[in-house]
């Protein structure tokens, strides 16, 4: 045969009408989706397949072998043709002649074209050598010539991943958490690639790839819609831009939703995010198992006899919190966690994960989603702290709450979350989608919890100011009336419910101030500070702003604008100091019992307690489990020296943590002397479980201030005997010196994270430096504590600035130890 | 043709394009800038401590001109920018020997 008759043999079903049925297959607009791209691969099939056997003239020992995307069928409009020219090496001229009349006239026609030739020896070094190629071949389908090699190499390139897969599925894990640390995560970017971004096609494939090893399993429900869903706005890309292009620019995103008869590109985009968070999260959850499995494989089974004393292994269990506890390295709820007569589960496990930084397991999830009754309204005040501290934990935050919000536990909870939830935004500075910004603001607020006097309105404020968006009219003027509801709900009272709503009502205030107003016009300042109100307001607004800003995107926050708000700030809360009445010191007169409590205390000179169920005034359904696990403590005893680090450090060793406390001293009434009684009013819960005796606590209080019970080795021991997790890096304490708070003492303010025997540390630190504590405002905000401590030195004067300010430094010290 | 610079407070920047706009000029740019003049910054107390601010946020406009409403713009920022105090900024003008309009490849005024 002559090259002529060659040509003329390839014309018929050759390139010219090979390439008018693909233009009549992509302009047909009857059915697009699956059977499109698997038209078009099909009439591809065909064409190559005219092609190899016009060009191969029967040669024995090579075959044509569609790899990738196209081995698996799926092509999109401007998709790389991906092939692979297999031969058994014995006639290498031949194959190379052959290369060269199958790839010209793909070229020729214009289509992209990822080409190679190789034995099936050199095929499976390569495969070796590179795990993109070793992907690809995963796919391989036989398109022409001896079918026979081709089942031997994919049979061959299947055994070999299988073999291998404990060492390169941790390479392909790192591959696609670079992918993902370089493209961004799919289902939050106003401007994601289709395929690169986490949560993209290429991360589908990889699943598929993890399937193929026989290792683990993706979760099935969802992943080929969602697949296939990707896969149409791709087409739909490709053919509205004519390009080879994965990227869902702003631009084109009209465009391709008309395509696909979307309403608008809001739509559109939902969409993908919808798919997108199926996929990445499929991927968490399968990598995660094959982390598992791995592990288990690693320590051999002679080994773990030799370290387990011959026992099977079982895995180690350590408790987080009531019925949570952590378990390979995932969070899982305790055998004897009952979701459906505990509401507060579902918080109290994303809490403790989020502060351990692990992730929660999809069981504990579902199993959660599935069978945790409704929170009462108002949420009980350890529903809400336990959501405080799920959003203070810093960036762990995000991996917990999109677990939750996966199995729709999110929606459950907070019902406006629906309307955020992958809501892009229309704007160029914004990089997240609503929802996403709205958990990123919450994580930088997280570093900012020592700048504010109510971490858990800051926190709360993060995650609402943004909840307006959706609604028609301004954001903020929307939001202020849903905040101001779901701070309700969620259990603020009334007045922090009223901060909330100014928060989230002038979020944009002081950058927008800031910016365009002239700050040196008296008037500019007095309207933000009637806006705000009062100091600690101003102070939230200010931590939110920036949180708020560095959460939006890298264009949104710059050292200019932090100092123009700093500056706006600083005028305000000027003006605002010299408008607020100075804060008097609370003091409120003694009820009857703490009075017969005092006196008891004074009689028989030694500590006088009592244990009480917190009685929740608003829960009046007896049927329902109570709180177990709040109690107010009373406890009065004579005035002397340790009497704080006393009682924080036996609450310590019983495992008791402080919620709130309040500390003062008490002037008995007329006929006892002028001896004074300090009374303490403390709010305590259980780490886990049932509380003491009272008269155990009272014995051990006895030996604790009289100093035989030796509470630092005690706490220390406690300490060591707790595995170190990685956890949350909460940002470091802050001890300040309140200026002009009080005429009678010197005020001292802590912010730190909470942690079994914190408050023992502190009164130690102050016992240590020689000063009165005269009260205490104690309390903890989710995992915050913000303390106030009213100090006088031995003679019952306030400290003199100096000494103020070295007390400080030095409690800080103690605590940062 | 000259490119007008101007170096001013950053909450006069509405009046300024509202200023220009009426003038006719379509298309400006501005960017975020810190800088001190004679006033060399100013020092402030924050957190209880005292310290020199020496760069004072600024915003910078640059608008291309004809060469003949050059001295006019300039007048019009002028104006618009000013508020009588210290730190006011200030606004200036350098020839220009070529512009070129990236879509169409107009040059020269056509490009403005």
């Amino acid at each position: 045969m002559t090259d002529t008759d060659m040509r003329n043999e390839a014309e018929d079903s050759g390139p010219s009408g090979y390439a008018a049925a693909r233009l009549r297959l992509l302009t047909e607009e009857t059915r697009p989706g699956p059977p499109r791209r698997a038209a078009l691969a099909a009439l591809t099939d065909d064409w190559l397949a005219g092609l190899f056997a016009a060009a191969a003239h029967n040669l024995p020992g090579a075959s044509l072998v569609a790899v990738g995307g196209y081995g698996r069928g799926e092509l999109s409009p401007r998709s790389d043709l991906d092939l692979l020219l297999l031969h058994d090496g014995s006639a290498p001229e031949a194959v190379a002649a052959l290369a060269d009349r199958l790839w010209y006239p793909v070229w020729d026609l214009g289509l992209a074209l990822d080409h190679s030739v190789r034995t099936p020896a050199e095929a499976r070094r390569t495969a070796a050598d590179d795990l993109k190629a070793q992907l690809g071949l995963l796919d391989a389908r036989h398109l022409a010539g001896d079918r026979g090699l081709t089942t031997a190499l994919r049979t061959e390139i299947l055994a070999d991943w299988r073999n291998q897969a404990p060492k390169r599925l941790p390479e392909l894990r790192d591959l696609c958490a670079e992918r993902a640390e370089r493209q961004g995560e799919l289902q939050y970017l106003l401007e994601p690639d289709l395929k690169e971004a986490r949560g993209g096609l290429r991360d589908a494939t990889a699943l598929r790839a993890v399937a193929a090893s026989w290792l683990a399993d993706a979760p099935r429900e969802g992943l080929a819609d969602a697949r296939r869903r990707l896969l149409d706005v791709r087409d739909a890309l490709h053919l509205t831009t004519g390009r080879a292009t994965d990227r869902l620019a702003l631009q084109e995103q009209d465009q391709v939703a008309a395509h696909l008869g979307l309403l608008d590109a809001d739509t559109l985009l939902r969409q993908v995010y919808e798919a997108a968070r199926v996929i990445s999260y499929a991927g968490d959850v399968t990598w995660r198992e094959v982390g598992r499995v791995l592990k288990s494989r690693a320590v051999r089974p002679k080994l773990r006899a030799l370290l387990g004393g011959g026992k099977t292994h079982l895995a180690e269990r350590t408790p987080l919190a009531e019925g949570v506890v952590e378990q390979d390295g995932e969070v899982v709820l305790a055998r004897t966690a009952r979701p459906e007569r505990d509401p507060v589960l579902p918080l109290r496990a994303a809490a403790a994960a989020a502060q351990a930084g692990l992730p929660l397991s999809l069981h504990a999830v579902r199993r959660l989603a599935a069978a945790a009754g409704p929170l009462p309204t108002p949420w009980p005040a350890e529903a809400r702290e336990q959501l405080v501290t799920l959003l203070g934990s810093g960036r762990p935050t995000v991996q917990v709450w999109e677990a939750l919000e996966a199995e729709g536990v999110i929606s459950r909870l907070l019902p406006d979350w629906e309307r955020v939830r992958c809501r892009p935004q229309r704007n160029a500075v914004h990089v997240w989608t609503v929802d996403r910004h709205l958990i990123e603001t919450a994580v930088r607020a997280a570093g900012f919890t020592r700048r504010v006097h109510r971490p858990d309105l800051l926190l709360a404020a993060a995650l609402l100011h943004d909840i307006g968006k959706g609604w028609p009219g301004d954001h903020s003027v929307a939001g202020e009336t849903i905040a101001r509801d779901v701070a309700g709900r969620i259990g603020f009272d009334r007045a922090d419910a009223a901060v909330l709503a100014t928060l989230v009502r002038h979020h944009l205030l002081l950058v927008e101030t800031a910016t365009r107003r002239d700050l040196d016009d008296p008037a500019t300042v007095r309207a933000v500070a009637e806006a705000v109100g009062t100091q600690g307001t101003l102070e939230l607004l200010h931590a939110l702003t920036e949180a708020d800003a560095l959460a939006t995107g890298p264009a949104a926050w710059s050292s200019w604008r932090a100092s123009l708000v700093a500056d706006l700030v600083r005028r305000v809360g000027a003006l605002l100091a010299g408008e607020e009445p100075e804060a008097a010191e609370p003091a409120a007169a003694p009820t009857a019992e703490q009075e017969r409590l005092a006196v008891e205390a004074f009689r028989t000179g030694g500590p006088v307690l009592t244990l009480r169920p917190q009685a929740d005034p608003l829960d009046e359904d007896p049927a329902r489990e109570p709180e177990p696990l709040g109690v107010e403590l009373l406890l009065a005893v004579p005035d002397q020296p340790g009497v704080l680090p006393a009682v924080a450090g036996v609450l310590a060793v019983h495992r008791l943590t402080v919620r709130t406390a309040e500390l003062r001293t008490l002037d008995l009434p007329d006929g006892f002397g002028d001896a004074t009684v300090l009374l303490l009013n403390w709010r305590v819960a259980a780490e886990y479980g049932s509380l003491p005796q009272a008269t155990r606590l009272r014995a051990d209080l006895v030996r604790a201030l009289d100093g035989s019970l030796g509470i630092a080795g005690r706490l220390a021991e406690r300490d060591a005997a707790y595995p170190r997790r990685r956890g949350v890096v909460p940002p470091p304490p802050r001890v300040t010196v309140a200026p002009a708070a009080s005429r009678h003492a010197t005020v001292i303010e802590v912010r730190a994270q909470d942690a079994p025997g914190l408050l023992f540390r502190l009164g130690q630190a102050m016992e240590d430096a020689k000063v009165r504590v005269r009260s205490a405002h104690v309390s903890t905000l989710g995992a915050n504590a913000v303390d106030a401590f009213y100090v006088t030195a031995l003679d019952g004067a306030p400290l003199p600035d100096d000494e103020a300010a070295s007390l400080a430094r030095r409690v800080e010290e103690t605590l940062r130890g | 043709m000259k490119l007008i610079t101007a170096v001013v407070k950053p909450h006069r920047l509405d009046e300024i394009k509202e200023a220009l706009q009426a003038f006719g000029v379509h298309g400006l740019t501005v960017t975020e800038a810190s800088g001190y003049g004679r006033q060399r910054g100013h020092t402030e107390v924050y957190r209880g401590a005292e310290y020199t601010v020496d760069l004072v946020p600024k915003i910078r406009i640059e608008v291309l001109a004809e060469d003949d409403d050059a001295e006019q713009l300039i007048d019009v920022v002028v104006k618009a920018a000013r508020t009588g105090k210290i730190g006011d900024g200030k606004v200036w003008s350098l020839p220009v020997e070529t512009a070129v309009r990236v879509r169409t490849g107009e040059r020269g005024p056509d490009a403005l």
